[in-house]
């Protein structure tokens, strides 16, 4: 365990709340696009985040005699495992004049609702600069820390 | 790992050293946290290093309403009450589920105790200066 393994942790925050913060951008981007390459409307995109285990953690993960389970040490942040379509339907606009319209009409629109990306780039905002908070308290106890050398 | 000893100048500084040893864990635990805060069916974890500090001091904590089992004898065996290494463990907590998504992480709490354990680092990187101070007058006999 070195001192600034914490600085690691928070840095995988940092890449996966930017990695959020793409996404949003990109679904508000696409927010009326009615063709993709794979035919049809856009689909809003969503970050999946699971915790990162350490790789050289050793197996000591098991639940303790006290019945908490200890961690041991093989927590390494976050990371976004993967990236997948919203399945909710589409949006329906009545537009007969579309050239998207289909046989009744209707033209599909993508599933974002804007405001609600708007909501989720807050949240993943705030996640980044609560991350960078940390990084910057790591620094300041690290400083102390090697301020003892200057005694 | 977790022992800063060595040369022996008082148990004082082993202690000091110990407690910047557990706020640096803590520490790691509190950017974990923070960094899973947007996890769903994350629980957070922590390290009680003070309670492993209080241990390396004055031995395990006992219970109030039990007698300690001593010994006072060669061959008698005594449970142990004598100070134990300090060895502080990350727990999970799995109390306390707070959100929809099943993760317990409270940001604003995480926060809290990010700068409350800053601090006491920092609290205690300054005692750990002062003792090496002192120490360092003892050996060339001029006072600061």
């Amino acid at each position: 365990m070195g001192f600034y393994d914490s600085i690691d942790i928070s840095a995988t925050g940092l890449s996966a709340e930017r990695l959020q913060m793409d996404v949003i951008a990109n679904n508000i981007a696409n927010a009326s696009t009615t063709r993709t390459a794979a035919g049809g409307p856009f689909k809003r995109q969503l970050v999946i985040f699971s915790e990162k285990q350490d790789p050289n953690a050793t197996s000591e993960s098991e639940a303790g005699p006290d019945g908490v389970s200890s961690t041991a040490g093989s927590s390494a942040g976050v990371e976004a495992t993967g990236i997948v379509q919203d399945q909710s339907p589409d949006r329906l606009v009545f537009d007969p004049g579309n050239p998207d319209a289909d046989a009744r009409g209707y033209v599909h629109y993508p599933n974002v609702e804007v405001v609600k990306e708007m909501v989720d780039m807050m949240t993943a905002s705030r996640a980044y600069e609560a991350n960078v908070t940390a990084i910057q308290e790591t620094r300041t106890m690290g400083n102390a820390a090697l301020n003892l050398l200057r005694s | 790992m977790a022992e800063i000893s060595g040369l022996s100048f008082g148990s004082t500084i082993d202690t000091l050293g110990n407690s910047l040893v557990g706020a640096s864990m803590q520490n790691e635990q509190i950017a974990n946290n923070i960094a899973n805060a947007n996890t769903p069916g994350f629980h957070r974890s922590s390290v009680s290093f003070k309670d492993a500090l209080a241990a390396a001091v004055d031995g395990p904590a006992t219970d109030p309403d039990t007698l300690p089992m001593t010994a006072d004898d060669d061959r008698q065996f005594g449970m142990m009450t004598g100070p134990v290494p300090f060895d502080p463990k990350p727990v999970t907590d799995d109390q306390m589920k707070m959100r929809a998504d099943g993760s317990n992480v409270d940001v604003d709490r995480e926060m809290a105790e990010l700068s409350s354990n800053s601090g006491y680092q920092q609290t205690m990187a300054q005692l750990l200066q002062t003792q090496y101070t002192r120490l360092r007058e003892a050996i060339t006999e001029q006072p600061k």
